[in-house]
């Protein structure tokens, strides 16, 4: 389905990251945003709220964040596209009605402009440390997906993306961006309307009586409905059956959860989208995602022109992990270099999927800024003159760390 | 929950509203077969969320009736109803409220000891109606269990007002019905004879005390313009003919008029 021109704003601008992904919002079909401000996410929410009138969308602003992210969840169900945006201490906020919504099988979709933690943090400078947070924050088994864009264009492209995501597998799809990428003004353009393919919501359509909330097609994803059709529908964040009632016996939990995890992990060739570079022939590769994969370009670049073979493999879709392309490329290559604004979140999903066959190094930071590209070239040197293989993840000591904790820094405000 | 069932099923009749266009977001869980037996949608929510979960539902399809049942003594939740009044949310709220002085009108209620208060409760409960007028509701009401036309008549004007308007069930909890059969009709009983009922009533005297009968009744109904009246005033006075008002409006919005 081709997205509604009314909410598209065809043409070439000059935004950065949060406004792109708030433009990517409405052009997806989002009608209705519930938000409460947090530094650096605020600009995506104020963009939206300025174009939102054009398509008949609304924005509110809530009490908190608990009530937004229930709002979202409610908005989903009264039949439209719907989204919050936050940062940190919000996101922690939002984790309980994460959960319920994808227990309720709930298209949304969730930007996170990730700021430094924990708890308040440094709420104007960046950081990548809700990585696995965005995977199981809320309490439960269940999966969802993650999406983490590195430029203002990919902001608008992937926003699109998350809400065709969320429409096809019925699930929360979080965008996991950061400080850096929210404010980063570059180019964007938004392509004419009819240039812009929309997943519409896939509702039932038979008789009223022969609903079933959590029946599922054959891919394992269940048709949606709305309130107020006359479906007299029951829905419940209680483990339920097909018919959304509750059930509480370890048959019906083992088919419910069963179900919930494997929508996405049984589909998840179809979900994962990677962006590989150089990776053929490769000794090193470097795995990143966000911001950490726009500084490792420059870091890779300096390492070739030594002469070292190096490959790049991007994350844009973090979750589900693309456990089988890690596993291949571990016996093709000597180790992998994994640079991410915490200390090691995903790059031990990358270590689990090596089974032994190649190196895995860690470049990590502390947040409030991003790597230099220094470190990530001498990483990967570093990695090329292991001769044994090392048992779980290595870190590398940065400059920074080296700086800090060995002396040569005046630490001064 | 059978009484309550019983009046809400009676004030969606006397409504008039359609009850496949009324939402229940509901932080209580009620069986299947009494939310299919009013005919509603029903969504139990995460504890303390159905206002917030049924603004969601509201704004973005502004032709449903959205009922939200609030328990748990709003403690998750109170701010969310707050907010809600202030906004003049088009929203029916319904707050079932367990908790009982262990002494009302000077005489000992059954006993409501639970797990989490072995020695009986001894708190300051919320005067709900005083709380609702305060924040900007347009209907406030409360009644027993056990009144259940009067209830069934609060619950159909609070469905047509236009705004959030609150009743207030003084009920026992439904952990209540699980084992203690003779506990309810006690206390039932108890509600009965220790209420009373003042139409009317100004809400700041209706709190529940220790040395005073339940005031039961309807307290205050009003007019406001509500949150998506407002929204549509301010964004066409600004926007002009560009805007396309929101939602469903099927009355001219009304006269500006303050919280109070």
């Amino acid at each position: 389905m081709k997205a509604d021109p009314k909410g598209v704003l065809t043409g070439t601008h000059y935004i950065d990251g949060d406004v792109a992904s708030g433009y990517g919002a409405l052009a997806a079909g989002c009608r209705f945003i519930a938000g409460y401000p947090i530094t650096p996410s605020t600009e995506a929410a104020e963009a939206f709220a300025r174009v939102a009138p054009r398509a008949g969308a609304i924005f509110i602003q809530m009490e908190d964040e608990l009530a937004s992210m229930a709002a979202v969840v409610g908005g989903a169900w009264a039949g439209v596209k719907t989204m919050t945006i936050t940062s940190g201490p919000g996101y922690s906020l939002m984790q309980e009605n994460i959960g319920f919504g994808a227990s309720l099988e709930t298209p949304f979709v969730l930007l996170n402009i990730q700021r430094g933690g924990p708890s308040t943090g440094v709420p104007t400078k960046t950081g990548q440390a809700d990585m696995m947070q965005s995977r199981w924050g809320s309490h439960g088994d269940y999966e969802v997906i993650a999406i983490s864009p590195d430029s203002p264009q990919e902001m608008f492209d992937y926003t699109v993306k998350a809400f065709n995501l969320a429409e096809k597998y019925r699930c929360p799809v979080m965008i996991m961006s950061d400080e850096c990428v929210g404010h980063m003004t570059e180019k964007v353009v938004i392509p004419p309307a009819d240039q812009l393919e929309v997943e519409p919501r896939r509702y039932y359509s038979g008789p009223p009586e022969g609903y079933q909330p959590y029946k599922p097609d054959p891919d394992l994803v269940p048709k949606m409905a709305k309130a107020g059709d006359g479906l007299k529908l029951y829905i419940s964040g209680l483990v339920h059956d097909e018919r959304g009632y509750p059930v509480a016996a370890e048959e019906f939990k083992t088919i419910y959860v069963r179900r919930l995890v494997d929508k996405i992990r049984l589909n998840k060739n179809k979900i994962i989208e990677l962006k590989e570079e150089g990776v053929d022939n490769a000794d090193i590769v470097v795995v990143s995602y966000g911001i950490s994969s726009r500084v490792a370009v420059k870091g890779v670049e300096m390492a070739r022109e030594k002469g070292y073979k190096v490959g790049t493999l991007r994350l844009v879709t973090v979750w589900p992990f693309p456990d089988e392309r890690i596993q291949e490329l571990s016996s093709k290559v000597k180790a992998f270099v994994v640079p991410e604004i915490n200390y090691g979140q995903v790059v031990y999903d990358v270590a689990r999927c090596t089974h032994g066959k190649a190196n895995v190094v860690l470049v990590p930071h502390g947040g409030a800024g991003v790597h230099n590209p220094k470190d990530i070239t001498d990483a990967i040197e570093y990695a090329l003159k292991q001769e044994k293989r090392i048992e779980g993840v290595v870190e590398f000591k940065t400059r920074l760390e080296k700086l800090v904790f060995e002396g040569g820094m005046k630490l001064k405000e | 929950m059978n009484l309550i069932a019983k009046a809400l099923k009676d004030g969606i009749q006397k409504s008039g509203v359609n009850p496949a266009m009324i939402s229940m977001p509901s932080d209580i869980p009620f069986s299947q077969e009494v939310t299919r037996e009013l005919g509603v949608d029903f969504f139990q929510t995460t504890r303390g969320r159905a206002i917030a979960f049924g603004t969601g539902l509201k704004l973005s399809n502004p032709a449903l009736k959205v009922m939200p049942v609030a328990g748990d003594l709003m403690t998750l939740g109170g701010n969310h109803l707050v907010h809600g009044g202030r906004r003049n949310m088009e929203l029916c709220v319904i707050v079932v409220n367990h908790f009982v002085y262990h002494t009302i009108a000077g005489k000992n209620a059954p006993p409501m000891t639970s797990a989490f208060s072995p020695y009986s409760t001894f708190e300051e409960p919320f005067n709900f109606p005083h709380l609702g007028n305060s924040c900007g509701a347009v209907f406030t009401a409360r009644w027993t269990a056990l009144h259940t036309d009067d209830l069934g008549q609060s619950i159909a004007t609070a469905l047509n007002k236009r705004g959030l308007s609150l009743v207030e069930i003084i009920a026992p909890g439904p952990n209540y019905y699980a084992g203690i059969e003779h506990l309810d009709e006690q206390l039932l009983k108890f509600y009965r004879e220790q209420s009373e009922v003042k139409n009317g009533e100004d809400p700041r005297h209706v709190a529940i005390a220790p040395d005073k009968k339940i005031i039961v009744g309807n307290f205050t109904d009003k007019e406001r313009p509500t949150f998506i009246d407002q929204y549509n005033m301010q964004l066409g006075k600004v926007l002009g003919e560009k805007f396309t008002p929101h939602g469903v409006i099927d009355k001219e919005p009304l006269p500006g008029g303050k919280i109070g």
